[in-house]
């Protein structure tokens, strides 16, 4: 491992942004507010609604054909260095087969491209839901454990997909930095996904006799794990999650919810139900996670790429539910947040 | 090696006096009160005559929330303005107010409302005797490893509030459980509330590297699943990985042999009916089990005994014996003997079953 170290007159090769998700925004603020560095590209389908004074915003769908041709040409005429690739949806999208062709295609589009184009440097963002929640899982999971959640979710089989091709791509290009991210359940101020959607409720339901130990990750401490892996070359896998676990239901009530013990048979019929009518934000092949533990280790990122999480799994609770009372008590009253 | 008997009059002792300070201070309390309702009363008659010169504002706040306000809402931990739960019945959690959780998954809250319940089941059911328990290190690693038997394994957590009941050090013992327990609904969870970690390379390999003290079962449920009259015969021991794990870690190996065990369930037959269904390997039956219903969970009256062993060093084997599996299975099978023999010397040491 070759650590940079953060000078101030350093300033970073071209580094090329993709999604305008969650985690793409987030990125392309910070990237937009480092003069660090200098040329920033910015890859997606829509305009992100950050407004942009240096980078360069280049149209790009990865699901149309020949994106990976389109692709090497930016990246072959704009010198790219380090590409991330954060086009990776945290919540699973009604489209079935379009998420099929995102996810895991889009993924071998982006590492065809980039091995064309020499780039350097590919960071992928993950998430620590590819190992899946099973009753066999190890209490802490490390990265040499396989990812296995393709065997129960089509979804979370094309996120396992997507990183299987940036693995090959290591295989292939053993002189290339390959870095794959994977964070457990983000929460934060501003993020929403459906599992965020799924703890704002008011009464939250939960399977009836499991309460297992989950693990939250505050987005604060994301973006720290990645400016680490941008500035810093650290290849391999990283699972990424805040100090302490909490049990399902105890989170809940830590938020002033109140937990709804359902039997598992009723709630995945009606999970599934309400998927097929478009109400549910996720298949009912998640309520796994509702039931089975899926910790992860982060020993490995902690001594590798010098992680420390600010926040405790605790903390990012309550900073996550204070949050969503703030924003509830203010669109109610009527205050101006400015 | 004789038994150790158990005090708990000093328990009853403690909580006497500490009832005792309880209505000291009440009647302190209420003298303190007497005495300031005086000093009230002379204050009022004093100062009477004179009436304060001071206006308190009546008029409404006109903007609509106050900073005070919204960093109440903003607190999860209230119920917010227009939330449902406001008109339920609030119940409080306290359990909310604990620190977070063991990394294993224990609850310190959780325990604590079941102490009085073990404690009742080691002192006064059971009336759970210990030998030996010098032999567990006060700090560091180790690795407890003991017999497996009653149809309903209460050994693991009975090991357990021995070691913290009774041992100078008051350690944490933490007792790998069978992976089907964690399949089940509620058994699971609990399982893990009260200490029990599943049983995997991976989880006792962390336990043990952070010095954690382990007990092992490596008969697993062929131990728990012994018919009566094969009690107090070890069964084969896995296939060795509590040795690898010794080694590995490099902890020492504490043989603990529990008798009395098997009297609480006398297993007569093994049921496959409805076992499947259930997600358990078998149904049990024993005399009174599912003659009697639910009834039939409770465990009988026989009288316990737990024998610690001297410490096994395994230090001066390195890692290179990992592959050599005859080797590891001489070193298991050796551990088995040293357990069957304390074992065996413990039942002779027995008089009655109920009586010990």
């Amino acid at each position: 491992m070759k650590k940079v170290k953060s000078n101030q007159k350093k300033y970073y090769p071209t580094i090329a942004l993709t999604g305008s998700g969650f985690k793409g925004s987030f990125l392309l603020n910070w990237l937009e507010n480092d003069p660090h560095f200098p040329k920033v590209l910015f890859l997606d389908h829509k305009k992100p609604k950050v407004p942009l004074r240096k980078t360069k915003f280049f149209r790009l769908d990865l699901t149309e054909t020949l994106a990976d041709v389109k692709l090497y040409e930016i990246l072959k005429d704009e010198a790219v260095d380090t590409l991330i690739h954060t086009a990776l949806p945290i919540t699973p999208p009604r489209n079935v087969a379009w998420a099929h062709e995102l996810l895991s295609v889009g993924s071998m589009y982006i590492s065809n491209a980039a091995a064309e184009a020499n780039v350097r440097k590919l960071i992928l963002a993950s998430t620590a839901d590819v190992y899946g929640a099973f009753p066999d899982n190890p209490a802490y999971l490390t990265e040499s454990h396989p990812a296995r959640a393709g065997l129960k979710s089509r979804f979370l089989a094309d996120k396992v997909d997507a990183e299987k091709q940036f693995l090959r791509y290591s295989q292939k290009h053993p002189k290339s930095i390959v870095t794959i991210l994977r964070p457990a359940t983000i929460l934060g101020p501003t993020i929403l996904s459906y599992k965020t959607k799924y703890l704002s409720r008011l009464i939250v339901p939960t399977v009836l006799g499991f309460d297992p130990l989950i693990q939250f990750i505050h987005e604060d401490d994301l973006l720290q794990a990645f400016q680490l892996v941008v500035k810093n070359d650290c290849p391999g896998i990283f699972n990424l999650a805040s100090q302490g676990v909490i049990p399902l239901i105890k989170a809940i009530k830590l938020m002033g919810k109140m937990p709804l013990p359902l039997s598992l048979t009723a709630l995945k019929a009606l999970v599934q139900l309400l998927w097929f009518m478009d109400i549910s934000p996720a298949p009912a092949t998640h309520l796994e996670f509702l039931k089975y533990m899926c910790v992860v280790a982060t020993e490995k990122a902690e001594k590798e790429l010098g992680f420390k999480p600010r926040y405790s799994c605790k903390d990012a609770v309550l900073d996550f539910a204070g949050a969503q009372r703030l924003r509830e008590v203010r669109l109610q009253e009527g205050v101006n947040p400015l | 090696m004789k038994p150790s008997k158990h005090s708990p009059s000093n328990n009853i002792l403690y909580l006497k006096s500490s009832q005792l300070q309880k209505k000291n201070d009440a009647a302190e309390l209420k003298k303190e009160i007497a005495r300031l309702t005086q000093r009230l009363n002379r204050l009022e008659k004093k100062y009477s005559g004179s009436k304060p010169n001071i206006k308190i504002s009546t008029a409404k706040r006109t903007d609509p929330v106050s900073t005070k306000e919204l960093l109440k809402e903003s607190n999860p931990r209230f119920p917010a303005k227009d939330s449902l739960l406001r008109y339920l019945p609030f119940i409080p959690d306290r359990s909310i107010l604990s620190e977070e959780i063991d990394p294993f998954g224990r609850d310190p809250h959780f325990e604590k409302k079941l102490k009085p319940f073990f404690d009742f089941l080691y002192y006064r059911y059971w009336r759970v005797s210990t030998v030996g328990l010098e032999n567990i290190p006060s700090e560091g690693r180790g690795l407890l490893v003991s017999n497996h038997s009653g149809t309903l394994p209460w050994d693991g957590s009975m090991i357990r509030i021995a070691v913290t009941n009774d041992h100078p050090a008051a350690r944490d013992v933490r007792f790998l459980v069978e992976d089907f327990v964690y399949y089940l609904p509620f058994v699971g969870t609990w399982m893990y509330r009260i200490g029990g970690v599943r049983a995997s390379q991976e989880n006792a390999e962390r336990l043990l590297n952070n010095d954690h003290l382990v007990a092992v079962f490596p008969e697993g449920v062929k131990g728990i699943g012994k018919y009566y009259s094969q009690r107090y015969h070890l069964q084969r021991f896995g296939r060795g990985g509590f040795i690898k794990l010794a080694i590995r870690t490099k902890s020492p190996i504490i043989p603990v042999a529990v008798i009395g065990a098997e009297e609480i369930h006398p297993l007569l037959y093994k049921s496959s009916l409805l076992a499947k269904p259930l997600g358990i390997p078998y149904l049990p039956v024993t005399p009174t089990l599912p003659l009697l219903g639910p009834l039939g969970l409770i465990p009988y009256p026989s009288k316990w005994t737990i024998y610690f062993g001297k410490p096994i060093d395994l230090s001066h084997y390195d890692e290179s014996i990992l592959d050599e599996e005859l080797e590891i299975h001489k070193l298991s099978e050796m551990v088995r003997q040293t357990i069957q023999n304390m074992v065996t010397e413990g039942l002779k040491q027995r008089r009655s079953v109920w009586w010990g």
